[in-house]
């Protein structure tokens, strides 16, 4: 299977405090990756090194090197800290989810749309394609196309979550890190991300941190463990 | 240089801009009151008499009339600005704090001089006539004014800091068995009290720094004040009552003595408060 | 027992005591100015002998009215906005989103001093700035409209910094890492989420700020405000404002007209830094959180979207790489 993501001995400190200790992992392509562990042990922090959004947070340090398989590269890797390389535009790769959906105070559709804002895309029939595209995908479509401009904020919590998910996807990302996506919401809406996520990874390759060990058993196709800054494969 | 870097320079100097203004104003006052301040001048500035016809530029008094006011106004402010803030925060049913919040509120917008011009025509015949000393125009009648002036200032910042105390303490101190006055007593003020002593250098500072109450009803003799109906000048209002046009004279250095003096005296009370800030966020309180 | 119930019913008196105190102060001091002001309050006030259109529309001086010191008072508000508002924001959203260590550290001093320098001060820098350009510079200097409104705009530009600086820096961290996850520069996180996010709370401090900058003597009372000046007429001549007036008032009335005038102008002047008070909670209540979608053209974009055909998934895909180049241009 091929290699999406490799990590090459990634140390990380916070403060003084070392949170990785020599890592080295492989993530594969079109693969369910989840990362398990207790607690505090930095996994939200693991996700945030692959898409560089540690980097506003003061008093952190990386050392190390992550590569990454990007589409149409005929197979050289991208490493995502050159420093010629700009953080925004591996962003638009490389999606994530947080643990409590982060819908902004806009409209719905404005929401889905706002990364195609970002990047400067105006055609307006595109845009409003690629909105319903990426709503369908994300399992929302049927629930929200008569309140396109309604709040985002009035949403379930679940809906949210998908608003979010469909506002990654609509960068068509190759990568997609989810930190703890379904642990705000409950049973029903989180089994619906589950359905959703088996079939994103059609297109994206998902690394994922749970601490649902039976969530983990659903929809994982490989699994590691993170304690005491180290990375082990289960 | 790229579009985000041009920006962010652009920013930078805009702070740098801002923050070399407070510190053009120092050079200012410094430069320009230097004559005054060197050429022996020094301890008569601070310990003489004002009186320009015999060339004596000291500015005691006013010294004495700033701290006097600003002192006694703090004294009649701060109870009745911690009465009120217990009020409001801890005692009062809730219509009656909210009514007493937007109250004090809207004290912040009464503009200074119309409390002067109600101070001049209300309240100095009143002490006038009640104490038969003068022309009521005194520190007394200052003092009483401002405290009503830095009221709100002290008021708000109370209110604030007995509300941040952590709900849980006070669910303790229900569970057990202590009341609404046994909260206030044992934990909300001994956890409000960097809150507390920040509202009173605040207000301190701002009644040091007024202007219009006591150039308008504080009287403006130069002499040394004996009691507090005495007439008094305050440093403030000594660079308000500017006259001459000489840039040149002494008596015209000496009102940067005044503003220089001013000036330290505000920024030591922002480095108190800002190093009670920092201790209280180190400490817990 | 009963030794506590005292002392806390007593408490409970005293607080009461100074709130009713404090309140009836208020109350006298604004009921004394309006019984004493309000039967004052009428065209005559403002205009003078003037016709009030002819005053408005023809420029006709004003004498004995109050409308030359209104305008004067509007024309160093904004004019001290112009200069403090651009300076004020840039200042706060380098404090918020670029300042750090130590640098910042000093910054946030140097402006918390600022803030606590007294307005005469601010008022003694601007006079003396004047005269020193006055000798050194061009003897056409005076103390004058831009000169107050110059050092207005100190007086006022920290609290401007900090109400930006604070109305970012509060934004949650959510909201905060939202735009770049999606792929926002910092400056694109900056002009399409932060600065919209924190808009109504910088737009109330501003309000406030124009209060200050209405109701400020000191500083004006030494950079070029006078008496009599009638209309402003150019920024580099004196001009009247209506604090000063009334504080010239209350020291050199020769009349009962005058002093009428002088209660007027005090209520007037009143009525305006209230309005203004108001309005800052206003937009601050009212806008909380709503730069949202305006809710008046409700299901225009899904009756749009779903009538538009659907198209093969094929011409959707466009390639992310070449649309990067209009990025450039959002701000």
């Amino acid at each position: 299977m091929k290699t999406k993501i490799r990590l090459s001995d990634i140390s990380f400190s916070y403060g003084n405090k070392l949170i990785f200790k020599q890592i080295n992992a492989e993530f594969a392509e079109h693969c369910i990756t989840a990362i398990v562990g207790p607690s505090g042990q930095g996994k939200s922090t693991l996700l945030t090194i692959i898409n560089r959004l540690w980097e506003d947070i003061p008093a952190t340090n990386l050392h190390g090197k992550i590569e990454v398989w990007l589409n149409g590269t005929n197979g050289t890797p991208q490493d995502i800290y050159d420093s010629a390389y700009p953080a925004d535009s591996l962003r638009r790769k490389v999606g994530m989810l947080f643990q409590t959906p982060n819908p902004l105070p806009m409209s719905i559709y404005r929401n889905v749309a706002f990364p195609l804002k970002l990047a400067g895309i105006k055609d307006r029939e595109l845009v409003d394609h690629k909105v319903k595209t990426a709503l369908r995908q994300a399992f929302l479509w049927k629930e929200v196309k008569d309140r396109l401009d309604d709040n985002a904020l009035i949403l379930s919590g679940g809906q949210q979550q998908r608003l979010c998910i469909a506002r990654a996807l609509i960068m068509e990302p190759e990568v997609l890190l989810l930190d703890e996506p379904t642990s705000s919401l409950d049973s029903r809406a989180c089994k619906v991300i589950e359905e959703l996520l088996l079939t994103l990874q059609q297109q994206c390759t998902i690394v994922m941190v749970s601490h649902y060990l039976d969530q983990v058993k659903r929809v994982a196709d490989t699994t590691w463990q993170l304690e005491d800054g180290r990375l082990t494969r289960i | 240089m790229t579009r985000a870097r041009l920006i962010e320079r652009a920013l930078l100097l805009a702070a740098t801009v801002s923050g070399l203004s407070t510190v053009s104003i120092f050079v200012f006052m410094v430069i320009l009151g230097l004559p005054i301040l060197t050429a022996g001048h020094f301890s008569e500035l601070l310990t003489g008499p004002w009186s320009p016809d015999h060339g004596v530029y000291g500015i005691r008094s006013m010294i004495v009339g700033s701290l006097t006011i600003s002192f006694l106004s703090l004294l009649f402010a701060f109870p009745l600005s911690l009465g009120t803030s217990v009020l409001i925060a801890v005692l009062a049913p809730r219509g009656v704090a909210l009514a007493m919040k937007r109250l004090v509120r809207f004290m912040t917008a009464i503009p200074t001089v119309v409390y002067g011009f109600v101070g001049i025509f209300l309240l100095v015949p009143i002490i006038r006539e009640l104490f038969v000393h003068g022309s009521g125009m005194s520190i007394l009648t200052a003092a009483l004014l401002l405290a009503i002036l830095i009221s709100p200032t002290m008021i708000l910042i109370f209110v604030d800091s007995f509300e941040r105390v952590p709900r849980s303490y006070l669910t303790a101190v229900a569970a057990l068995g202590g009341s609404r006055i046994d909260k206030l007593i044992h934990v909300i003020l001994p956890c409000s009290w960097p809150g507390i002593v920040t509202g009173l250098v605040l207000a301190l500072g701002r009644a040091m720094g007024d202007t219009m109450i006591s150039l308008m009803v504080a009287g403006n003799s130069v002499g040394l004040p004996q009691s507090i109906l005495d007439s008094s000048r305050t440093l403030t209002g000594h660079i308000g009552l500017i006259i001459s046009a000489d840039f040149d004279s002494l008596e015209f250095k000496a009102l940067f003595a005044c503003g220089l003096l001013l000036y330290l005296m505000t920024s030591i009370m922002v480095v108190i408060i800002r190093s009670l800030h920092f201790r209280a966020g180190v400490r817990g309180w | 027992m009963v030794m506590k119930r005292v002392k806390e019913s007593i408490i409970v008196v005293l607080s009461w005591l100074c709130s009713l105190l404090l309140a009836g102060s208020v109350a006298t001091i604004i009921g004394y100015l309006l019984f004493k002001g309000l039967a004052t309050i009428n065209l005559a006030l403002i205009f003078g002998d003037t016709a009030p259109l002819e005053a408005i529309f023809l420029g006709r001086q004003v004498f004995n009215g109050l409308l030359p010191a209104m305008v004067g008072t509007l024309a160093l508000v904004l004019l001290a906005l112009i200069f403090a508002i651009p300076l004020g924001v840039a200042a706060g959203i380098y404090m918020a989103e670029y300042g750090k260590g130590r640098l910042k550290g000093w910054f946030s001093l140097f402006f918390d001093i600022l803030a606590s320098i007294p307005s005469i001060v601010v008022g003694l820098f601007g006079f003396s700035v004047a005269v020193f350009l006055h000798h050194n510079l061009s003897e056409r200097i005076y103390p004058c409209l831009l000169i107050a409104a110059l050092s207005l705009a100190f007086l006022v530009l920290p609290y401007i910094i900090r109400t930006t600086q604070v109305a970012l820096e509060s934004i949650p961290v959510t909201i905060r890492q939202t735009a770049p996850a999606l792929g926002a520069t910092k400056l694109q996180n900056i002009s399409h989420v932060l600065l919209p996010h924190a808009l109504s709370a910088m737009m109330s401090g501003i309000v406030l700020a124009m209060g200050r900058c209405a109701e400020d003597t000191a500083v004006i009372m030494l950079t070029g405000v006078v008496a009599s000046a009638g209309m402003p007429r150019s920024i580099f001549a004196g001009f009247e404002a209506l604090p000063f007036y009334i504080y010239y008032i209350s020291a050199q009335y020769s009349d009962s007209r005058e002093l009428a005038s002088g209660y007027g102008a005090a209520i007037i002047l009143l009525i305006i830094c209230i309005m203004l008070f108001g309005l800052a909670f206003y937009i601050k209540a009212r806008f909380e959180l709503t730069f949202t979608a305006r809710s008046g053209d409700k299901r225009r974009i899904s009756q749009r979207i779903m009538k538009a055909p659907d198209r093969r998934k094929k011409s959707l895909k466009v390639n992310f790489q070449t649309e990067q180049s209009g990025q450039g241009t959002l701000l």
